[in-house]
């Protein structure tokens, strides 16, 4: 638009959403007390995500050129949800236009939309549903009004179609938003703005191709891995031999300044950086591994030694369900069952890689990363500079999952670009990006149930996890809560039952621990769904509806996920028996306002399952793209089967020591099973999530199976 | 050394023990193949060694001189349009993140390339390319389209 005479002049009422979450919630805590106010908080976060917090001003979402062209800078970042395609269909939708009109940028941590929360939690479509468009509506409207005053007609007699006006009854005389943009005017943004009624949003709902697959058939796709510039060096950096080694000194930097291809040995003491930059990324690498550094070596951790520390037990166990007393009400005759799952790793197919240009101007950092604000800050604070001067570019993720939440890669570039004054690129190896990184942390859950008549009457979920989000709560409320909702995300028990029970315990872990997909969600719903399984079979009634007898209620939720499993129960032929030498289980999950139920059907070849048909239903709430929903549930049952089957970081002498494919395997193509989707599509619930969500029950309804096979229980993932 | 890369010959001076990946993506700029492990695991380096599907993090300049070498830049080349597993690929709405792809899409046109018809168990035996996202079945749904497609 005009940059000379522009007015954005937006009230900010009816444009702001979601934001300051966190001021509500203390002063909730206040009036509430400390225990009431954690349920209360636990009660918010159930199944929700983080706020969004996105503002819905047109001009930083669009930018409209007399092409007629109009860009789109997305503040989410496309790792393979689909999210591209989806908001575009939404903004589409809401200005009336179609997705041809449009133009998807990816917006920086400078230029476009800023998100302060990043690409996470399965929240992109929650969250910015509404701001997208309120801010579309607000273009639309505001190109209206123009050319309303161009042609003196009032706005009702302004017509929109497609990109462009006409007035009432003179079809032939048009404007196109191309032409309007061109024209020196004062724009002026309304207040407030009607979006359309739902039924003209047709594009919503549709599966529309998405935008990003051609570029990753032909190759031209541009990943963090791939950033390029002219002039550009390879760099590479020393990391920890163990988690707790601290940086003494390095031993031979002029013989490694020395070797073929390197121009730059960067030491950096009091950060603990030592670095290397080559003309070849061979060079860069070699010059790494020659690094002879002195460490000053801390605590080796073992397996064990980590395993033991996730024990649920002593103090500081936090409530985050009660509602009657489970606890008076167990004694003889109650159920219990423990289950453990393991530090797992991300693997996203790309390793972390990075390309920093850092200036006297500024420092500009191309990276796969989920996190394009943090990332900045992170990099502001590594070198010293104000965050004003870094602009974060996300390229597309070569896999997110959690791991590109936080981005050193791009810490590491930015350090060697500024130290040699020319663009740097790090790309980590395969290993570096196993050893170097987070983990989904190990967990612990210990269930007591009661039955009585073949309903569950009393239940306890006592759950322990390392840290998954906690390092990123804010202060007051990490102190306000003592427990962190990334790790029992999927805790909660969304069964009817009078006495219900879950406590907490934060386990503080040498390993560094962090956001995996679905967080909590996979460890919680194994434990809770094999649980109630267990309980089925003391019942003696078929677990499918056990689980339906314990979804009575008419709450939103309950509804929702009671249907789920009605329709997997059709779906898979549930009633049917399976074929000779198969069987089926079942698991099903609330999470992120997205329902699922989903079958498994497996058989065991020795001790070695085989896993023929999943079926899985989803309700994900108001659908923006059916097929991309559709393969984001395929890719969470792969997700799901591969962590548990096969999944498990090992440790030793405090690091971890299956870094690569051979030794951490996943799931390979050889071994995925036949699936089958149904999405429902209610039209009154609002988006729900739909990257994670369907992760959660897969583990638990391939045990279910198993168990059904030979009668053993297994309680620890992987599970064989 | 004297190379054919995507029918075209190219000169280099880098050490014969070099990764050919290293050499497509930083000395020619041709990033589709993409680094994944580092050690053969992955396939997402997947090439062509005359149309032989091979996974370059793993193979030597040394072992490409006299071979013509095609990257997913080049397989489409002779198509009309792209390679029908390209196609297929997006008929499919097959990749998630989209970094394994090139590599999944080179294993399995170099297969029907050898092959000619594959079924499902043979693209289980031959096609051992890794996909995070897991994108497995519509990987086979599209395989199998060109599979149909090549031989009709």
């Amino acid at each position: 638009m005009s940059e000379k005479k522009r007015r954005w002049t937006i009230t900010r009422r009816g444009f702001l959403i979601g934001a300051g979450s966190g001021a509500g919630l203390l002063a909730l805590g206040v009036g509430l007390g400390l225990p009431r106010a954690r349920l209360s908080i636990a009660d918010r976060l159930d199944g929700a995500t983080a706020p969004g917090g996105l503002e819905a001003t047109p001009d930083l979402w669009f930018e409209l050129g007399e092409t007629g062209k109009l860009r789109l800078y997305l503040p989410k970042v496309e790792m393979g949800q689909g999210i591209h395609t989806a908001l575009a269909q939404i903004a589409a939708a809401e200005l009336g236009v179609t997705l041809d009109d449009l133009e998807i940028l990816q917006a920086t941590s400078r230029v476009g939309p800023q998100d302060s929360s990043g690409t996470q939690g399965s929240a992109s479509v929650i969250t910015s549903y509404e701001p997208i468009r309120q801010a579309a509506a607000a273009l639309r409207e505001t190109l209206r009004s123009a050319a309303s005053e161009q042609w003196g007609q009032p706005l009702d007699q302004i017509v929109q179609e497609g990109a462009s006006f006409f007035a009432k009854g003179d079809t032939a005389t048009r404007l196109s938003f191309g032409e309007l943009a061109a024209g020196q005017r004062e724009w002026t943004v309304p207040d407030e703005v009607t979006l359309r009624p739902t039924a003209e949003l047709t594009l919503i709902g549709q599966s529309v191709p998405r935008i990003d697959i051609p570029s990753k058939v032909n190759g031209a796709a541009v990943y963090g891995y791939d950033a390029r510039m002219d002039g550009m060096r390879y760099g590479a950096s020393a990391h920890k031999p163990s988690f707790e080694a601290e940086f003494v000194r390095l031993r031979n930097e002029s013989a490694v300044a020395a070797m073929a291809g390197v121009e730059a040995v960067v030491v950096e003491g009091e950060a603990g950086f030592v670095g290397v930059v080559a003309t070849t990324r061979r060079a860069a690498w070699q010059a790494r591994d020659a690094l002879d550094i002195e460490w000053r070596e801390g605590k080796r951790w073992s397996q064990r030694e980590i395993e033991e520390l996730v024990t649920v037990g002593g103090r500081g166990g936090v409530a985050i369900q009660r509602e009657g007393h489970a606890e008076a009400m167990f004694g003889q005759g109650t159920i219990s069952a423990e289950y453990r799952t393991p530090l797992a790793a991300h693997m996203p197919m790309e390793p972390q890689a990075a390309l920093a240009d850092a200036t006297g101007d500024g420092v500009r950092v191309w990276v796969s990363t989920q996190m394009q604000a943090r990332t900045a800050d992170a990099v502001a604070s590594a070198l010293g500079r104000e965050v004003g001067e870094i602009e974060i570019i996300p390229t597309y993720l070569g896999g997110g999952f959690g791991r590109k939440g936080i981005s050193e890669v791009a810490i590491e570039a930015a350090r060697l670009s500024e130290a040699v004054g020319v663009p740097v690129h790090v790309g980590w190896t395969r290993e570096e990006e196993t050893q170097n990184g987070y983990f989904r942390p190990p967990t612990h859950h210990q269930f007591r149930a009661v039955l009585e008549k073949g309903r569950v009457t009393a239940i306890e979920h006592q759950q322990a996890s390392g840290d998954v989000l906690f390092a990123y709560f804010p202060a007051p409320l990490r102190f306000l809560f003592g427990v962190d909702f990334g790790a029992w995300r999927g805790g909660r028990i969304a069964y009817e039952v009078a006495n219900r029970h879950v406590v907490a315990w934060r386990r503080k872990l040498p390993v560094p621990t962090g956001p995996w997909r679905g967080l909590g969600l996979l460890a919680n719903t194994f434990a809770l769904e094999s649980f109630f399984d267990e309980l089925a079979y003391v019942a003696g009634t078929d677990p499918l509806s056990f689980r339906l007898a314990h979804l009575n209620s008419d709450a939103a939720h309950v509804v929702r996920l009671r249907a789920a499993l009605d329709a997997v129960r059709a779906l898979s032929s549930w009633d049917a028996p399976p074929a000779a030498g198969r069987a089926r289980g079942v698991a099903c999950s609330f999470d992120a306002g997205t329902a699922v139920a989903l079958v498994v059907e497996a058989s065991l070849d020795g001790e070695t399952p085989i896993v023929h048909h999943v079926w899985a239903v989803m309700d994900c709430g108001q659908l923006i793209n059916p097929d991309t929903a559709t393969a984001q549930v395929e890719g969470n049952v792969i997700w799901g089967l591969s962590s548990a089957l096969l999944e498990q970081a090992t440790l030793a002498e405090g690091r971890i020591t299956n870094a690569n494919f051979a030794d951490y395997p996943i799931l390979p193509p050889a071994r995925a099973p036949e699936i089958t989707v149904q999405l429902i599509n209610p039209t009154d619930a609002p988006p729900g999530g739909v990257g994670e969500p369907a992760i959660g029950p897969v583990p638990a309804a391939l045990a279910n199976a198993l168990f059904r096979l030979d009668g053993k229980r297994r309680r620890d993932l992987p599970l064989v | 050394m004297k190379l054919t890369i995507n029918n075209r010959p190219f000169e280099t001076d880098a050490p014969p023990d070099t990764p050919l990946l290293w050499l497509l993506r930083d000395e020619l700029g041709l990033i589709g193949t993409r680094f994944g492990c580092g050690v053969g695991l992955c396939g997402a380096c997947t090439v062509h060694l005359d149309g032989v599907a091979a996974r370059s993090c793993i193979t030597p300049l040394s072992t490409v001189e006299g071979k013509a070498v095609t990257t997913i830049e080049g397989l489409a080349e002779g198509y009309e349009g792209l390679h029908p597993v390209q196609q297929a690929f997006i008929d499919q709405q097959v990749p998630q993140c989209g970094y394994c792809m090139s590599g999944q899409i080179m294993a399995i046109a170099g297969l029907l390339a050898e092959e000619g018809a594959v079924d499902e168990a043979t693209l289980a035996e031959k096609v051992t390319n890794l996909c995070r996202c897991g994108a497995y079945v519509r990987i086979r749904r599209a395989a199998l389209q060109a599979a149909a497609e090549v031989n009709s």
